[in-house]
């Protein structure tokens, strides 16, 4: 338990050299885009970011439905692996998306269904640490988790159609830019690269730091048990 | 409009974006060091006060001594026959924790 | 076992399915009868929000037609919040909850009954605020459809806030925590009955501006309410 096992060194490694070479494509590689310039570089990343946070997403909801039907801890450590991997990376896809709308639609934020939805998310994960916070207990912790966590799962993709809702029936302008169309470029081949190769490294790096975390869980799991056992 | 023969210099957000992501990435790299070392130290602490409450709880029963016993000197003593019941009672448990 | 017992069964189970949820709905509304504690504080809570209201938001008539909607929803989320908070910290420390739980009925029947409650309290509630709202700001609120949308509105709302404010009473922050955990949450509810609310009230063409959103609601109430009395249980359980 405490050392780490090879296969994590190993995929550590290829998670780090899979970034560089996905940074690489993005900034070098991927041609120049003829409307926006250099900013839609930004999109390589905030798509593979998205895509980190929403894998989360789905894995959190997920096991919180495991956990309620199992009731093993284990599930539960994973479950929270997922949220916090999500709250970090949605974060980071709000922060690039705003930075990419600033000079293409010169605000720094649209309420377009995709990043409102997000920053809705991120405050459904922080409930979900400060409600984990309130409660001593590991079990009844862990069984307010998984029920939070389903909920969340449940509404946010509601929340989202609904936005979308909005957009659809009462369009709205926002400095003379129709977002809904989240500044749609042509794709060429060098971007396409680029693009998907990011998606993939993302994919490769949600593993490894899913892993990771899951591990520290563990550690952070066991020091409570005795902590307890001590105290009792 | 200027802007149709070269696309607009834009790279100062671009840069700002791929900052943000590095720094806020390495940010929470760093708490995994972080929170990982905190409770490896607690773990080892944790780990070295167990075996020495059960050195306790195994030698002598009469004067129970643990981390969570506050009872002060006499008290212990006016209790002694329910403590030895407990202590007893105790030992063999932990004891089967530890083995698993 | 015959076919004949089992269905006897089943209608044995049935009747004490709703008997209990009865009893738990009898149990709140006597209660809150008697003392009127908490419908008071309710009430009192939406007059002071709609008052700060008026002078926050500076309801001239034209703008009046297109806020109206969104005030009075603000004001029934939090009126709401209160009652949820009020509703289950009562149980918990005259250790009701406990009692509820040893007697021998299916969790769910606790669950129905105490969401039906906190809904009784804020139609109550929405029953008051509506005319004084009407009364103050010239506007007639009370068209059937509106009705149907405050009615769709609180269902979702309370279905997912009985659960929710079951959890958090049991945590060490208790009150402040449930409206962090709610309103994310609650949202979808929050934007369809404000946006049905409004089409009633502009008069707009029901089809494209008001279905969607009773849809939505209708949706939103039925999947929720479903999930809350499903997982109530682990969350109750000791």
């Amino acid at each position: 338990m405490q050392t780490k096992p090879t296969a994590l060194k190993i995929l550590d490694i290829v998670s780090v050299l899979l970034l560089a070479a996905a940074t690489y494509l993005a900034l070098f590689y991927a041609p120049e885009e003829a409307v926006m310039g250099q900013v839609q570089r930004v999109f390589y990343f905030h798509i593979g970011t998205a895509w980190v946070g929403l894998l989360g997403f789905l894995l959190a909801a997920i096991m919180g439905i495991v956990y309620l039907v199992t009731h093993d801890q284990k599930w539960d450590i994973v479950e929270m692996a997922a949220v916090e991997i999500s709250l970090v990376f949605f974060l980071i896809t709000i922060m690039l998306g705003s930075i990419w709308a600033r000079p293409v639609w010169n605000t720094w934020w649209t309420w377009d269904p995709r990043l409102t939805t997000a920053a809705i998310t991120e405050l459904i994960y922080i409930a979900y640490f400060m409600l984990r916070a309130g409660i001593e207990d590991p079990d009844r912790r862990a069984r307010f988790g998984a029920v939070y966590t389903l909920i969340g799962g449940v509404s946010a993709p509601i929340t989202f159609m609904v936005i979308r809702l909005v957009r659809s029936i009462h369009p709205v302008i926002i400095a003379g830019n129709d977002p809904s169309s989240q500044g749609t470029f042509a794709m060429t081949g060098g971007m396409q690269v680029a693009f998907f190769f990011g998606l993939f490294a993302f994919t490769v790096i949600f593993i490894d730091l899913f892993w990771n975390r899951i591990r520290l869980g563990n550690l952070a799991a066991k020091v409570e048990q005795l902590k307890l056992n001590i105290t009792n | 409009m200027f802007f149709l023969d070269t696309p607009p210099d834009t790279s100062s957000y671009m840069i700002l974006g791929y900052a943000v992501f590095f720094i806020v990435t390495a940010i929470y790299l760093i708490s995994f060091f972080v929170r990982s070392r905190n409770l490896k130290q607690d773990l080892s602490m944790l780990e070295s006060m167990k075996p020495e409450s059960k050195v306790m709880e195994s030698k002598t029963p009469v004067n129970k001594v643990t981390a969570s016993s506050t009872t002060k000197v006499n008290k212990a003593k006016a209790k002694q026959p329910a403590k030895t019941k407990t202590t007893k009672a105790k030992a063999p448990a932990s004891k089967t924790k530890k083995k698993k | 076992m015959t076919s004949k017992t089992l269905i006897t069964d089943n209608k044995v189970k049935n009747a004490s399915f709703s008997k209990a949820i009865a009893a738990v709905v009898w149990k709140d509304l006597a209660a809150e009868f008697r003392s009127r504690e908490l419908f008071s504080a309710m009430l009192v809570f939406s007059l002071l929000v709609i008052l700060i209201f008026n002078f926050a938001l500076e309801l001239d008539i034209k703008t009046r037609q297109s806020v109206t909607a969104g005030v009075l929803w603000v004001t029934f989320a939090f009126a709401g919040t209160l009652g949820l908070n009020r509703s289950m910290a009562v149980e918990k420390d005259r250790g009701c909850l406990d009692g509820l739980l040893l007697a021998p009925v299916d969790r769910a029947a606790i669950y129905f009954g105490k969401a039906i409650s906190n809904l009784v309290f804020m139609l109550i509630v929405e029953a008051i605020v509506l005319p004084v709202y009407s009364f103050l700001y010239a506007i007639n609120l009370f068209q059937p459809g509106l009705l149907l949308v405050i009615l769709l509105g609180s269902i979702g709302y309370v279905s997912v806030g009985t659960l929710l404010a079951s959890m958090a009473v049991q945590t060490r922050t208790r009150d402040v925590l449930l409206p962090i955990l709610l309103f994310p949450v609650v949202i979808p509810v929050l934007i369809s009955a404000v946006k049905a609310s409004g089409g009633y009230l502009t008069g707009g063409d029901f089809t494209t501006e008001i279905l969607p959103w009773i849809n939505v609601l209708l949706v939103y109430d039925l999947i929720f309410t479903a999930i809350a009395f499903m997982t109530f249980d682990y969350v109750v359980e000791e």
